[in-house]
């Protein structure tokens, strides 16, 4: 394949949007089987208590239940939930409570009836008794000795624990001229899919099989969950997944899958299950709320030598996730910085909040958050700009690939010149007169700065710092198959999926380049099917990985394909393969123009006609291939790794004004400059940017899951968990820099999760430089007008995170 | 429980009679009873706006009526907009901006922004942003929504 693109770098309209645009898609809930019934669930009221006794005689005489299961029934059936990462000391986990509830919302008690409101009025019949106990809420609470238990048969509430010295860290102390030191935290959000969780399970009584259509965003490992909770082969699941309403990583439940499939076997019919509202704020997932303590060692002339980091990540009441906030953060903590050496100390905690899940960035927000804060401490330490710091502290262009000292290699960008284009985008020299001349009249104008470095692609086998090097899952890969017709089209089946991004239209635009198509004779099988599409244990739509792992799975498999045909129409032909040219859908023969044929007319023969002689000993043109990342290896003996497989980046710059009596505060303007690589669909690429970003400003702004003492979480509709609409937020403006990837075939780098990473630092930095005048540093998030008054009015001088804190020392006097 | 009540209406143009429980709502009237699967269901609670459909020509949360109260109505789902192969100017528009991702909040944000453009032909940014308020979309950031209604208005073929 010569290196010239015909599609990929267009700003194409995407494949996907007639269909959504016209009949709206095909979503789980618009799909139904006959003699389908629908489930509802019980769910705990209580944060922590002990089930005594479950009365559902009611619920089962009522006309129209078809099947009742309780935590007895689930413990029964299937076992144990083993989470992604295995446990060493893992506590004992069902789909539905069993003897205990751990989290309001908790499902206790499933029902399926002939409809959903049948199913819910049952519920309503259900009696649960049961035994409250003082629940556990806070990650620093949870730690000490005589906290109550979230999971007793482990021992404590840390579910992992370790610590992680990379390079010499107390030298760099001793050189240090200035240490400063910060704590920050982060509250818990999501990006809340529009579209609810949602499963449809049918159970086979005599091959004792399920078919299971739903939601993940790893198929592969969680059609092992759900096959070793009910101890059958993974074969006996086939796992069906249509397009997502949105995904963000919030859709990695297989306890919702196995609940379903177990009402589904009792019910001896199809059971349906879609989440509601509350439910999926009550109990799809958050993202970890965390505690990081920090300390930087820093030389007078603003060079940052070293960090010490102490992160608390608080998990919830799952084991799903555990350890991984952490990792992701520990191996991404020097951010665009040339740091020499860090110290990482993390704790996974569980508490008696919901399970988290890996939202948008996984950890990332919090590891800008809290090294940007850092940065921003310093330059005020040092009394240098904001800007200046970063230039100073960059990793500079000349030095990729750059090993980090974690193990980390950035395989390419320009931190500087980033930067420097987004302040010029902005005008900052500009911007910081009209401040200067604002504040003197009492205008409180803020200017945020943030950049941050967003990853790519994960090597699994960080799951091994947690589990230890006997853990099966490692690297990162991904799975393709093209397949083409006998009309001369091609169809493009990989163990990726679509939840919005637009990847039917990239993959498109990448096999009809390599096929010599144009990009309306390539489709793609978007439904995943474990029975027709391919897989590795790896495969799905998560962690930035389309760019550097489906892309080269597809492309593959394409050139096998094209190898394929251009073996048979040389036979054809009767000429040299060598001497064959293949473009808009014909192949011919170099120097005999007129001597050619349809790619249709070969694609035709190799289906119909086997009696011809199989250049490749095999009839269709069909190829499969799997693409194993060479760059994901294990852990080495110091516990060096490279998690990550590829680095984008970006900059952002946000212009607030908070107003001075209502702290109301108004992002006047955003400017994002971001690189990832070469683009395979800007048009793609800018909306992936736009959307990211967008839930950055609103977790920095709006979102929170707000718990009460008691554990009651009191955000749980639209009317209390606040999502940004089209007048909240600002344009976003910006542009691109290009560092291609060395590592990838197309010089891509991911680009889903850069702006909910880097949005909220930028905000916070700009909200703090904004009420400069009245000194108020930001150490926690959200930033909300109420609180903000709050803490002003109360002579604050930090805008931080005290309430459990305040509540535990009222509780527990020294 | 209460009798079933029948009703008569049209939608998307076509004459429709059926019967149904009060408690039927008229999204899941839609979806469910009548096939059309385009109207979404994101929070059912009138906050998110993906229900979003034109009822006597003005939009409604179809979540929070009772297909009991659209009898006598003429009812427009995003089925109704496009003549034949032909897209309305507002999903070319879409389409052309990349104004979707996961698609979701698509139908109930079309036809809140057909009937801003109808009120108002050639809205600024910000009454673009405030008119369409009323509907969530997780993906986009509401940039290239924006964009894609200032286009459709520009070209003025938005009836």
């Amino acid at each position: 394949m010569s290196g010239e693109k015909k599609w990929v770098g267009q700003a194409l309209e995407r494949t996907e949007d007639r269909t959504l645009l016209t009949t709206g898609g095909h979503f789980i809930d618009d799909l139904t089987l006959s003699g389908v019934v629908h489930a509802a669930y019980v769910r705990s009221p209580h944060a922590r208590a002990k089930i005594r006794h479950i009365d559902t005689s009611r619920a089962l005489a009522h006309p129209g239940v078809c099947a009742v299961i309780t935590g007895e029934d689930v413990a029964q059936s299937t076992r144990p939930q083993r989470g992604r990462v295995p446990l060493p000391n893992s506590p004992r986990v069902y789909a539905i409570a069993y003897e205990q509830v751990r989290y309001v919302g908790e499902p206790v008690v499933g029902i399926a009836a002939v409809d959903r409101a049948t199913a819910e009025d049952a519920a309503e019949l259900v009696h649960v008794d049961y035994e409250p106990l003082s629940p556990i809420l806070d990650a620093e609470q949870a730690l000490r000795p005589d906290a109550p238990l979230v999971f007793e048969e482990i021992g404590s509430n840390v579910l992992w624990h370790d610590t992680f010295p990379y390079g010499d860290v107390e030298a760099a102390f001793a050189q240090a001229d200035t240490i400063v030191n910060e704590r920050v935290t982060i509250h818990r959000y999501s990006s809340t899919p529009l579209e609810t969780f949602g499963v449809m399970a049918q159970y086979e009584p005599a091959t004792h099989s399920f078919t299971i259509w739903g939601h993940t965003q790893q198929p592969a490992q969680d059609l092992h969950v759900v096959a070793a909770a009910f101890g059958v082969s993974p074969g006996q699941i086939r796992l069906i997944i249509p397009p997502m309403g949105g995904a963000f990583g919030n859709k990695v439940r297989p306890l919702f899958i196995i609940a379903a499939a177990l009402l589904a076997q009792k019910a001896k019919r199809p059971v349906k299950w879609i989440e509601d509202r509350r439910e999926s704020l009550l109990a799809l997932g958050h993202a970890a709320d965390g505690i990081m303590e920090m300390s930087a060692a820093v030389k007078a002339d603003g060079t940052v030598l070293a960090i010490k980091f102490r992160n608390i990540e608080n998990e919830g009441a799952g084991i799903d996730f555990a350890g991984r906030h952490n990792l992701l953060m520990l191996s991404n903590i020097v951010n665009c910085y040339r740091l020499r050496a860090i110290s990482y100390e993390g704790y996974s905690v569980v508490t008696n909040r919901c399970p988290v899940v890996a939202n948008r960035g996984i950890g990332k927000p919090f590891m800008c958050f809290a090294v940007e804060r850092m940065m921003d401490a310093v330059a005020r330490a040092l009394k240098l700009d904001r800007a200046e710091i970063r230039f100073r502290n960059f990793i500079q262009p000349d030095e990729f690939p750059y090993e980090t000292p974690g193990g980390q290699t950035y395989d390419s960008g320009n931190y500087p010149e980033m930067l420097r284009k987004a302040l010029a985008r902005i005008d900052y020299a500009a911007l910081q007169r009209e401040q200067a001349e604002g504040r003197a009249r009492g205008r409180l104008l803020g200017i945020g700065i943030a950049t941050a470095v967003e990853p790519g692609g994960s090597n699994l086998s960080y799951g091994m710092l947690i589990s230890g090097p006997s853990q099966l899952l490692s690297g990162q890969g991904e799975a393709a198959r093209v397949r083409l017709e006998t009309d001369g089209t091609a169809t493009v089946f990989t163990g990726g999926l679509d939840s919005g991004q637009g990847h039917a239209t990239a993959l498109a635009q990448i096999v009809a380049d390599e096929l010599g198509l144009h990009i309306k004779q390539v489709r793609v099988a978007t439904t995943f099917d474990s029975a027709s599409h391919p897989y590795v244990m790896t495969s799905g739509v998560y962690s930035n990985k389309f760019h550097g792992h489906d892309t080269v799975a597809a492309i593959g498999a394409a050139r096998k394909v094209r190898e394929k045909l251009l073996k048979r129409a040389a036979a054809l032909l009767e000429a040299n393969v060598d001497d064959l040219e293949l473009s808009d859908g014909r192949i011919s023969v170099r120097g005999a123009l007129q001597k050619g044929i349809g790619v249709a007319q070969v694609a035709s023969r190799a289906y119909w006609s086997l009696a011809d002689d199989q250049p490749d000993g095999e009839p269709g043109l069909e190829a499969l291939h799997y693409y194993n990342n060479p760059l994901a290896k294990r852990p080495d003996e110091k516990k060096r790794l490279r998690v990550q497989l590829g680095f984008a980046s970006a900059a952002h710059v946000a212009v607030v004004e908070v107003d001075a009596e209502t702290f109301e505060i108004k992002v006047l303007r955003y400017v994002v400059i971001h690189d990832c690589g070469r683009q395979i669909n800007p048009g793609i690429v800018e909306g992936q940017v736009h959307g990211a970003t967008a839930h950055g400003i609103a977790a920095a702004l709006l979102e929170e899951f707000e718990y009460d003492q008691d554990g009651q979480l009191l955000t749980t509709s639209f009317m209390d968990y606040l999502k940004p609409t089209a007048a909240d937020l600002p344009d976003i403006e910006g542009d691109r820099l290009e560092t291609p990837s060395p590592l990838t075939l197309l010089g891509t780098k991911g680009v889903g999760e850069g702006g909910a990473v880097v949005a909220p630092a930028a905000i916070a930095s700009a909200v703090e430089d904004a009420l400069t005048p009245l000194g108020i540093q930001i150490a926690t998030l959200p930033i909300t007008p109420s609180r903000l008054f709050d803490a002003v009015s109360s002579g604050m001088k930090r805008y931080e995170r005290q309430k459990q804190n305040s509540e535990y020392r009222r509780q527990n006097p020294e | 429980m209460p009798e079933n009540i029948s009703i008569t209406l049209h939608i998307n143009g076509v004459k429709r009679t059926a019967t149904v429980e009060p408690r039927r709502s008229l999204v899941d009237f839609l979806r469910h009873d009548i096939g059309l699967l385009a109207t979404h269901v994101g929070c059912e609670h009138g906050v998110c706006g993906a229900c979003t459909i034109m009822l006597d020509g003005r939009t409604v949360r179809s979540c929070l009526l009772f297909a009991a109260q659209a009898d006598g109505a003429e009812v427009l789902t995003i089925e109704g907009l496009a003549k034949g192969e032909e897209l309305h100017p507002l999903q070319q528009a879409f389409q052309q901006h990349h104004a979707l991702q996961c698609g979701f909040c698509t139908p109930g944000m079309v036809l809140s922004a057909l009937e801003l453009l109808r009120e108002n032909p050639e809205p600024t940014d910000e009454e673009v942003r405030v008119g369409l308020a009323g509907n969530l979309c997780m993906c986009t950031g509401y940039v290239n929504i924006v964009r894609a209604v200032r286009a459709a208005a520009s070209d003025g073929k938005v009836k």
